[in-house]
């Protein structure tokens, strides 16, 4: 049957060249019919342009030395100026703090079944280690608060060692040790009354860098417990529980955070004109806090209701109690059907940290924008300013969405 | 011991101990967390209204028809130091309007275009577009609005600005644009009144003889119909008002420089904060709408696109017709929590010096009791969320699937 130019039978031809290989992928994903092609090519021109121009801008035209200029005080403010911590250097106090969360993040490393943890613990140290070779033009910055940055790498190695090697090395261990780290670090950047080198400096100094991720940790681990707490809440078959919820809720998301923000800026004194009230970063926590909580319960509501009701009712044919069945068959399928929608309201809250400059705090933005206000010959370099700014943030919040794709991964959400 | 045994009986209901009674965990539940919330709340007020009356602060509402006399930067409204605090709150609400409306338009028509590039066939689109996503989505807004003021105030200054076409000048000051103002008030009122009954009557038009095309299978040619009507009525009105009045409703005013220093006049000039505010908010809202349209379209079945296509329809009339109608429903709801987030991102206007109602507010309590400038405040953003969420709610029952 087989011609003599056909081919023999039982032997199975390459696939044509236009459906293998490179030429094959590019064929499909640049090149498939005309109108691809015509993109394509448009494409590919302005993306050459685009990196021409940018690259030329970055390595030629632009000013970098701003960033040298500021260099650590992006990361603390004012926090080691002479008026907030007079006739010390208070520098190695954030530094120590940094140190106390590498030796965590080694830990974490040691437990964690997944590359990510090791990445970002090895990605910490490098970058910390080689922020301790910068040459920095910047005030008190001597040799022991580069020793402090380079003893990070250290730092990660003996938390790996730490966790490997003794009975600390279990997830609870670390989520206890993670508190104290916590409470440990708002000690030493406030300081305690009476002891040397630990003078207190006053919050209305605490800034940069420092102050966001402060603000940015508290309110994460608050505003999920609190949320829960709206969540269920606003489910609740009490009316009058509901209601206070539902008001809450919605009062919160109605309004700009920066309105709220200057709004207890204003109000809080007047209601209580004692001495907690005046302290900003207080009220700055508490207003970020609170709002974030509203938008985390509609998330978990969200979860909540998407939950099959077959899993309540056989959890109460099962006998549990309203609580067990809450706490431990409704809460843990919720929480983990939205696990990016909590994520991305982590995120969220992080990027609004930003918004206590309303309330005068010089958290990392508003510091640069005051330096570049107040110093003219730095205002043509407030673009490369805010593109490291952007850059830095970018890095912050890629790396929580990374790791919430990796946890989603492990709990294999999506699979069943 | 009777004494005891009855003492015991008054303490269970039903044969369970009052302190494990369902009713009675979840009453006293109500009743504590309602007693401490007003307790809470009448502390708060009863305090600040000590306290004003205590340190003499004023208060109440009566400042709202006094002078304002402070400038506000750009505004949409006529508006003179002059006028009274009531107007200026109403000018300012009207700045972040505009700031709102325009914001949505222009964010949803990139957001789509963007949402649809990353689900491209086409490997440099859909990878351009993810790396867009990416970078606008995890920066900060308030660094991008800084950015982009510190690039327009990088921009040359008036004399040696850009100038495009003789008709757009683009400089540190701003956006110069020709603009139609009307030239006069009655005439554009009238014009406008005529342009609005053509666009119902076409409408209506469109409905009808899409129900008898439909009906009878006769092709009524509705779009074309429609729009020749709209834009015919249009011309006439437009016409016979001028004749009527004596003078056109509209005159395109453009903008050229003047004087000395050659400042722009004419025109509509769009200020530098505002236009670094629009650019700001739209390329970040853009980036989340993008995400959500392309999370409604890969919602839609594969299967409805291969029927589509099956039934002969080319793609982008299967796109049009069967895809993007289905994905609609999964696209609008969070579509509209964005257009609120851009409302409320707006009053980030006040760090790049654009008058936005937060900003405005902001100011005004310096000369006014802040308690009831807050009260006002809270009230205006209240209003607007409630108008998106309503919009969006009606929307959302008229595209529901029947018999859900």
């Amino acid at each position: 049957m087989a011609s003599a130019t056909g081919t023999p039978p039982g032997v199975s031809l390459p696939p044509p060249i236009t459906e293998r290989g490179g030429v094959g992928w590019a064929y499909a994903n640049l090149f498939g019919n005309w109108y691809n092609t015509v993109l394509t090519f448009l494409y590919a021109a302005f993306l050459v342009l685009a990196f021409w121009f940018g690259l030329r801008w970055i390595a030629l035209e632009a000013d970098w030395q701003v960033i040298a200029t500021l260099g650590g005080r992006l990361i603390i403010g004012q926090y080691n100026t002479e008026f907030a911590c007079p006739g010390q250097n208070c520098f190695w106090r954030p530094q120590v703090s940094l140190l106390l969360v590498s030796v965590l993040l080694g830990m974490v490393w040691a437990v964690s079944r997944d590359t990510a943890a090791k990445r970002i613990a090895i990605g910490v140290a490098a970058v910390t280690v080689a922020f301790a070779f910068l040459p920095y033009s910047m005030d008190r910055m001597g040799l022991d608060v580069r020793l402090l940055l380079a003893a990070n790498l250290p730092a990660v190695a003996a938390g790996r060692v730490l966790a490997r090697y003794t009975p600390l090395g279990t997830v609870r261990w670390i989520a206890i040790l993670g508190v104290l780290v916590f409470l440990v670090i708002l000690v030493l950047v406030r300081g305690l009354p009476g002891i040397p080198g630990l003078q207190p400096v006053s919050t209305t100094y605490w800034g940069g860098l420092m102050l966001n991720l402060l603000l940015a940790v508290t309110g994460i681990t608050l505003s999920l417990p609190i949320g829960i707490a709206l969540a269920l809440g606003r489910r609740s078959s009490l009316p009058l529980v509901k209601l206070l919820c539902v008001v809450f809720i919605e009062i919160m998301r109605g309004m700009p955070l920066i309105t709220l923000l200057f709004m207890s800026q204003v109000l809080v004194p007047l209601a209580f004109p004692q001495d907690f009230s005046s302290n900003s970063l207080f009220r700055a926590g508490v207003i970020l806090t609170l709002f974030s909580s509203a938008y985390m319960a509609e998330n978990i509501r969200g979860g909540l209701q998407a939950l099959h009701p077959g899993q309540v009712e056989a959890a109460r044919a099962l006998g549990l109690a309203g609580w067990q069945t809450t706490l431990l068959i409704s809460l843990p399928q919720a929480i983990r059907n939205v696990i990016p929608a909590i994520v991305g309201q982590f995120i969220s809250l992080f990027k609004d940290t930003l918004l206590v400059y309303i309330i005068g705090m010089l958290d990392v933005v508003e510091f640069s924008r005051a330096f570049i206000q107040g110093n003219a010959e730095y205002l043509a370099s407030a673009r490369e300013l805010f593109l490291f700014l952007a850059l830095v943030f970018w890095i912050f919040t890629y790396t929580m969405s990374y790791v919430s794709r990796r946890v989603e991964q492990h709990l294999r959400v999506g699979q069943r | 011991m009777t004494m005891i045994e009855a003492l015991r009986g008054l303490t269970y209901y039903k044969g369970v101990p009052l302190w494990r009674h369902a009713l009675v965990i979840q009453w006293a539940l109500q009743i504590i967390s309602g007693v401490v919330v007003v307790v809470l709340v009448t502390t708060f007020f009863t305090n600040i209204s000590n306290t004003i009356q205590d340190r003499e602060i004023p208060h109440g509402f009566s400042f709202l028809s006094r002078e304002y006399q402070t400038p506000i930067g750009q505004h949409f409204l006529p508006y003179e130091s002059s006028d009274t605090f009531r107007y200026a709150f109403g000018v300012a609400a009207t700045n972040t309007i505009v700031v709102s409306i325009v914001g949505v338009i222009l964010a949803t028509a990139l957001g789509i275009v963007v949402g649809v590039a990353r689900i491209s066939g086409n490997w440099l689109v859909s990878r351009t577009s993810l790396i867009y996503i990416e970078i606008f989505r995890n920066v900060p807004l308030l660094v991008q609005l800084f950015f982009w003021f510190y690039m327009v105030l990088a921009l040359p200054p008036v004399r040696q600005g850009y100038v495009i076409a003789d008709r757009i000048y683009i400089n540190n000051g701003g956006l110069s644009l020709p603009w139609p103002w009307p030239s006069n008030r009655d005439a554009a009122w009238v014009w406008l009144a005529v342009v609005l009954a053509s666009l119902i009557a076409a409408v209506v038009l469109h409905h009808a003889l899409t129900r008898r095309e439909v009906l009878t299978g006769r092709p009524s040619y509705p779009l074309i119909t429609g729009s020749v009507t709209a834009v015919a009525t249009a011309v006439v009105g437009w016409l016979f008002v001028s004749a009527a009045f004596g003078d056109s409703p509209f005159a395109i005013s453009v903008p050229a420089p003047q004087g000395a220093f050659g400042r722009i006049a004419g025109g509509f000039t769009i200020s530098g904060g505002l236009m670094a505010l629009l650019t700001g908010l739209v390329i970040y809202t853009s980036s989340f709408i993008a995400e959500i349209v392309r999370a409604g379209i890969q919602s839609v079945g594969r299967g409805q696109m291969e029927a589509a296509r099956s039934l002969g329809l080319a793609p982008m009339a299967a796109l049009r017709h069967v895809t993007f109608p289905q994905a609609l429903r999964v696209i609008i709801p969070p579509l509209i929590s964005q257009f609120l987030n851009l409302t409320k991102n707006s009053s980030l206007a006040g760090a790049i010096g654009y008058s936005d109602l937060a900003n405005v507010a902001k100011t005004m309590t310096q000369t006014a009791p802040a308690v009831s400038i807050y009260i006002l405040l809270a009230a205006a953003y209240l209003a607007m969320s409630l108008t998106y969420s309503l919009i969006g709610n009606l929307y959302n029952r008229s595209i529901r699937l029947v018999g859900n």
